[in-house]
């Protein structure tokens, strides 16, 4: 792992103003009782609607070049990318530096795109649909890094940069131990920046960001325990850090009801206790649920402190839990599922 | 009666024919053995193929709902994006097997099923419903190939069965009543040929016995002829 130079911000710091932007962006998002109503509009109705929010320049703009579904996904994909770099523009000292921290996870999602689609061989053109500039990397440069021939040629292009080490894993044929690095060094930053900060709130958001980790590292034993993966090669696939790291990382290559008797009694077990059963047969609605809680817990957070981080952390879990929710919803719809699995899978505060 | 065209009633064409009558007759209870057998045969892949085209349909179900419910859930952008991540694509092998001299695929995949750390993309940064989606995927693929290899099987089995059917058709009602009754129609002509001959040699051995008989007379009468000039002088 680099070693991360933080940043020194000599006077204290200020978030009356971010915040503030922040409390104006939030007016903005899509009212919880909105939901239960799109899941009972027809597709034209809830295009209707999103034409009504803050969707509707993205929605204008990308009509020319899908329709449907696709149009809706394509367009909140761009407002969240949009209203991200806005959100990291506006902030200055200490809070911009923590919010990119935060929107690199979007730098490391495109990095991926970029590799997978290159690695496929598929056109600049069509990498460039799945790519979502929300983070530090621009769409400009994105594009250039498109254009690259080779996986090679975009590797190469980022020497010199924190990620040249989780690229340098790439062997020439396997791109997972690859886009493993580079989530786990993205985790590595977070926990690094965010622990760097003195400032109020700042203790409370290392705690999300270690509970971040645990889930994921939670998901990640979910779906390799129940399928038997053997533990050290489970070991390999945990994000270091979290606060429950090395318990998580015994109970890898658990027989799987061993593995869930052992998470009775953890906070996260009330959240999944009805459903986590031996003999559960989609490890997606436990999924569903550990990540409900986890933006439930940000959400939690983003009220302890108001001129802190925290209000920003849950003003972007509640975006991106947004056009997750619309997508959930639009997608769900499309292809007939029951309402019951769509309900279960969109997080309403 | 049916005679086959251009028989030469020959005593040499009617041993060929019975000759040929024989294998006719083995061929023809031969190939209604083999028809009954690929019946038999068919009837086990037909059952075997309705299962496996019932478990492809499910199968197939389950995958495009799992496939929505991903793309519901992360969104086709991320699951594209996964979708390019794809290491290697299943390999085909086509053998053959040999069911009552039928020749049938036998169809083998490689790497159609695979763990999900060898999919090709990281673990960290994706969902279980990508591994549910790609998983239902997985099995989908392997029974469209065991179907494959299963209707494959009786489409031939039933081309067979139709062939073998026609030759056993041909064989019962017209091969053999024709063959049949050429031999008959040898046999009645052979059998008019010996009469004419048996009616020939008699009026030859007539027309002999009436030479010898008028020979003898002849030398009766010289002999009569010679006496009486004997005794008139």
């Amino acid at each position: 792992m680099p070693v991360l130079r933080l940043p020194k911000f000599g006077k204290p710091v200020k978030y009356a103003y971010i915040t503030g932007r922040v409390r104006a962006m939030k007016t903005k998002l899509i009212p919880a009782e909105m939901y239960p109503r799109m899941m009972s509009m027809e597709m034209a109705e809830i295009a209707r609607y999103l034409e009504e929010t803050q969707y509707k320049d993205e929605i204008d703009a990308l009509s020319k070049d899908y329709s449907g579904t696709e149009l809706i996904e394509h367009a909140t994909f761009a407002n969240l990318a949009k209203t991200f770099r806005k959100l990291a523009e506006v902030s200055i000292d200490e809070p911009a530096f923590l919010i990119l921290e935060y929107l690199r996870r979007w730098d490391v999602w495109n990095i991926k795109t970029l590799l997978r689609g290159k690695h496929y061989g598929a056109s600049e053109t069509e990498i460039m649909k799945y790519l979502v500039p929300a983070g530090e990397l621009s769409a400009e440069h994105l594009d250039e890094l498109a254009k690259k021939e080779t996986v090679q040629d975009i590797i190469s292009a980022f020497d010199g940069t924190d990620y040249a080490s989780a690229l340098a894993q790439y062997d020439g044929k396997n791109l997972a131990p690859l886009e493993n690095a580079l989530d786990k060094l993205y985790y590595f930053r977070m926990e690094r920046s965010v622990g760097g900060t003195l400032s109020v709130g700042g203790g409370l958001l290392l705690k999300y960001v270690r509970r971040e980790i645990d889930i994921r590292n939670l998901i990640t034993l979910f779906r390799m325990n129940k399928a038997g993966v053997d533990a050290a090669i489970i070991q390999e696939n945990l994000i270091p850090g979290g606060k429950l790291h090395d318990e998580l990382s015994r109970m890898a290559g658990q027989p799987f009801g061993e593995f869930l008797r052992g998470l009775e009694g953890y906070p996260f077990w009330s959240s999944i206790s009805d459903i986590a059963t031996a003999d559960v047969d989609a490890i997606s609605r436990i999924e569903a649920r550990l990540k409900a809680y986890l933006i439930r817990y940000a959400w939690a957070l983003s009220n302890y402190h108001p001129l802190s981080i925290l209000p920003v952390l849950g003003y972007m879990v509640s975006k991106e839990t947004e056009v997750a929710n619309i997508r959930k919803i639009v997608r769900g719809k499309e292809a007939g599922l029951p309402a019951e699995l769509i309900e279960e899978q969109v997080v309403v505060a | 009666m049916a005679v086959i065209r251009g028989t030469k009633p020959t005593r040499a064409v009617l041993i060929a024919l019975k000759r040929r009558m024989k294998v006719a007759q083995t061929g023809h209870s031969l190939l209604k053995m083999k028809r009954d057998g690929l019946m038999i045969e068919f009837f086990e892949v037909l059952n075997k193929a309705k299962t496996v085209r019932k478990e492809l349909v499910e199968s197939l179900l389950k995958a495009e709902q799992r496939l929505h419910m991903a793309m519901a859930i992360e969104g086709t952008v991320a699951i594209n994006s996964v979708a390019y991540s794809l290491q290697k694509e299943p390999a085909i092998q086509l053998e053959s097997r040999n069911i009552m001299g039928v020749v049938v695929p036998k169809i083998t995949a490689d790497a159609v099923q695979k763990k999900m750390y060898e999919r090709g993309y990281g673990i960290i940064g994706t969902s279980s419903a990508i591994d549910e989606a790609a998983e239902s995927y997985e099995t989908l693929v392997d029974k469209i190939i065991l179907a494959a290899e299963v209707e494959t099987a009786l489409i031939r089995l039933v081309e067979d069965i139709d062939s073998t059917k026609r030759r056993v058709n041909a064989l019962e009602f017209k091969v053999i009543p024709d063959i049949k009754d050429t031999i008959k129609f040898i046999g009645m002509a052979l059998e008019e040929m010996e009469r004419d001959n048996v009616v020939k040699l008699k009026m030859l051995k007539g027309k002999s016995q009436r030479r010898v008989a008028e020979e003898e007379a002849k030398k009766e009468a010289a002999k009569a002829a010679e006496a009486a000039a004997r005794a008139s002088a």
